[in-house]
């Protein structure tokens, strides 16, 4: 990742962080609405989530070896 | 009624698949594009209605049943029939191409079907010709796999023709339409069969058992045409089925997890295949118009961009020789037309904006909004961010850009291939920025806006934060040498012990008993040889050598009185 890349996602997360507070400032069609921000938080949360709640089951007993079947 | 038959889309296909064999080898590719070029012109000029009857036993079956939801399924079986058939333009395998085209033919089969019969046939004739598509790898592990999978599907076809006979002797119709939601049993077997080629789990194992071991051009006819026939199906039957709204929840983050941890490319899309056929699922749950067209546009687009990535992953596979990620990378450089070409795919699948993904999967979130589904809403957003996660990340990460891991040659890649992700590409962008070509084919009107502030806010908040969760905690997803076990343990790993049980336990049984009976045969000739030695020993005297004609004097005076007997009887009688 060069230094350009990580400038262009903090301009479009900023963008859109400006539009949320500007243009759908009133916007209310569901209760995470309220949360400043909310998507954000969702996306980071869920992505850090995913990839533990996956390792911890592939853990405990997804993943095996590539002969498991022909044992 | 032969000429007619030729208005079915279906039958084209079918009757391609017999002329392919007929003709000269290298006019073959080119003659395999005809077909679904027909079929496509068809299903775009024929009228709407019940256009082909014809009568079998006792029933009336509408073979060409033309509606708005049917002619936009039809038209992107065929489509994808003609850029699967460009991606495998180079191939000499003659079995393939017509398998491939008799495959597609059940799809179209299916999606025009007006009754139950005709739809249980050509959903059979999809199942075995699909499977040949995986037998042709021609490794041992595909022709197991083959077979695993055309078992299964024939057990699914079962549970369907199971629900359609209970359906028809409870008085149920025999057309298609669709069945108010009311668990009785033929609804229920209905359901699973439908559900077992949508692969909903626990029935969804033989999916990304299969693919991954198809030949690399099979992949992108099978990632397009089963489960998507089986979702149109599920959308004509079972529309607004609440059980269903969950049920591709669940579908949706069973896919998702399964797909971070497989280290097979096409593994990762086949599990992402699930996850996304979860979206379709929940809004076929919901019923209304809107979601119906969120569903059918969702599976439309869904076809486009995963053919397209299973072609990009086809393309790695023949270019390198693997399909794992704990062997690949470092090889960006090497093939950059084609990176940006899976990045199309893998950004349309992950709903970026301007994109198709993003036109069907706001759709669908609109149509939950209208139903107050508000957990469903934000399940399915998790599966969208793991959707990103494994296909627009870490798959495109741990095959170009990360470390190389072993040695490989990176061999070019036929033009074909190119002209036909190419293709897939430009649908993925034409249908991104251009919805309107795609909302007016659905099957209810609309006036869904998919390019608003929210949308765009919600997408790009999302995907710019998991970028950043991936790239700080990449080093803690799965790429190393290992399968996944999933619900297919239940039908493979026993398999050992009923082969123990009804193969070799029975086989040792009949060879036991067949030295038991030599070796009781070969003592009762031995001891028949001479019988006087067993019933009176001391008859026989001791060292004197014993002949088996010793006692034929006694023998011989016995049956001369029988014969006398004979004789003096007969005599009796005749005189």
């Amino acid at each position: 990742m060069k230094n350009w890349h990580w400038i262009a996602l903090g301009v479009l997360l900023i963008t859109s962080l400006i539009l949320e507070f500007t243009y759908l400032a009133d916007y209310a069609s569901h209760w995470w609405n309220h949360v400043p921000a909310f998507y954000a938080l969702w996306g980071g949360l869920g992505c850090v989530a995913l990839i533990f709640i996956s390792k911890g089951l592939g853990k405990i007993f997804i993943l095996s070896d590539e002969d498991y079947y022909d044992a | 009624m032969m000429l007619e038959l030729l208005s079915v889309p279906a039958v084209i296909l079918i009757l391609g698949a017999f002329v392919l064999p007929l003709l000269p080898e290298r006019a073959r590719n080119t003659a395999f594009l005809i077909f679904p070029i027909m079929a496509l012109a068809l299903i775009w000029t024929m009228p709407e209605g019940n256009l082909l009857q014809t009568s079998f036993a006792s029933y009336e079956l509408e073979l060409l049943a033309v509606d708005g939801l049917s002619r936009i399924f039809g038209i992107i079986f065929a489509l994808i029939t003609l850029i699967g058939g460009i991606y495998a333009f180079h191939i000499k395998d003659l079995g393939q191409q017509s398998s491939a085209l008799a495959y597609a033919g059940g799809a179209l089969g299916v999606t025009f079907a007006g009754d139950f019969f005709t739809l249980f046939i050509f959903w059979e004739i999809m199942a075995a010709a699909s499977s040949y598509l995986i037998w042709a790898r021609e490794t041992q592990e595909s022709d197991k796999a083959g077979m695993r999978y055309l078992l299964v599907h024939i057990f699914g076809g079962g549970l369907l023709f199971t629900g359609i006979l209970l359906h028809l002797s409870s008085g149920g119709s025999l057309y298609i339409e669709s069945i108010e939601p009311a668990y009785t049993t033929a609804n229920i077997f209905m359901l699973l069969g439908v559900a077992l080629n949508t692969a909903v789990p626990p029935l969804h194992a033989w999916l990304a058992d299969a693919y991954p071991k198809a030949t690399i051009t099979g992949a992108v006819f099978m990632c397009a045409l089963t489960t998507k026939s089986a979702v149109y199906v599920m959308i004509r039957l079972f529309p607004g089925w609440e059980i269903l709204i969950w049920v591709g929840v669940i579908m949706a983050i069973y896919g998702t997890i399964y797909a971070l941890l497989a280290n097979d490319i096409r593994e990762i899309l086949a599990y992402s295949i699930i996850s996304q056929i979860g979206y379709m699922v929940t809004a076929i749950g919901i019923g209304s118009e809107l979601a119906l067209n969120g569903a059918t546009a969702h599976a439309f687009n869904h076809i486009v961009y995963k053919s397209l990535l299973f072609m990009v992953a086809g393309a790695v596979i023949y270019s390198t020789g693997t399909s794992k990620l704990s062997e690949l990378g470092g090889f960006a450089k090497k093939m950059p037309l084609i990176i940006g070409l899976y990045m199309v795919g893998a950004l349309s699948i992950s709903g970026a904006p301007l994109l198709n993904g993003f036109v069907s999967k706001t759709m669908i979130s609109g149509a939950m909004g209208d139903a107050h589904l508000e957990w469903p809403i934000l399940s399915l957003l998790i599966a969208t961010i793991g959707t990103f996660l494994h296909t627009g990340l870490k798959l495109p990460y741990y095959t170009w850009f990360a470390e190389k891991k072993s040695e490989f040659e990176v061999s070019s890649i036929p033009a074909n291939m190119k002209v036909a992700m190419g293709i897939g590409a430009f649908f993925c962008i034409l249908f991104g920025v251009a919805p309107n070509l795609l909302y007016n084919q659905l099957p209810y009107p609309t006036d869904f806006q998919p390019f608003s502030v929210y949308n765009f806010v919600e997408m790009t908040q999302i995907l710019v934060l998991a970028f950043v969760g991936f790239w700080f905690f990449k080093n803690h997803l799965n790429v190393d040498s290992t399968i996944s076990i999933d619900t297919d343990w239940f039908y493979r790993k026993p398999a050992g012990v009923v082969r123990y049980a009804f193969v070799k336990i029975p086989n040792r049984l009949f060879g036991v008993a067949e030295t038991v009976s030599l070796k009781l045969a070969k003592r009762l000739s031995a001891a028949s040889k001479n019988p006087m030695d067993l019933i009176l020993p001391s008859f026989t005297m001791q060292g004197r050598e014993i002949k088996s004609d010793g006692f034929t004097a006694p023998i011989s005076a016995a049956l001369a009185f029988i014969l006398f007997g004979f004789l003096i009887a007969s005599l009796v009688v005749l005189l």
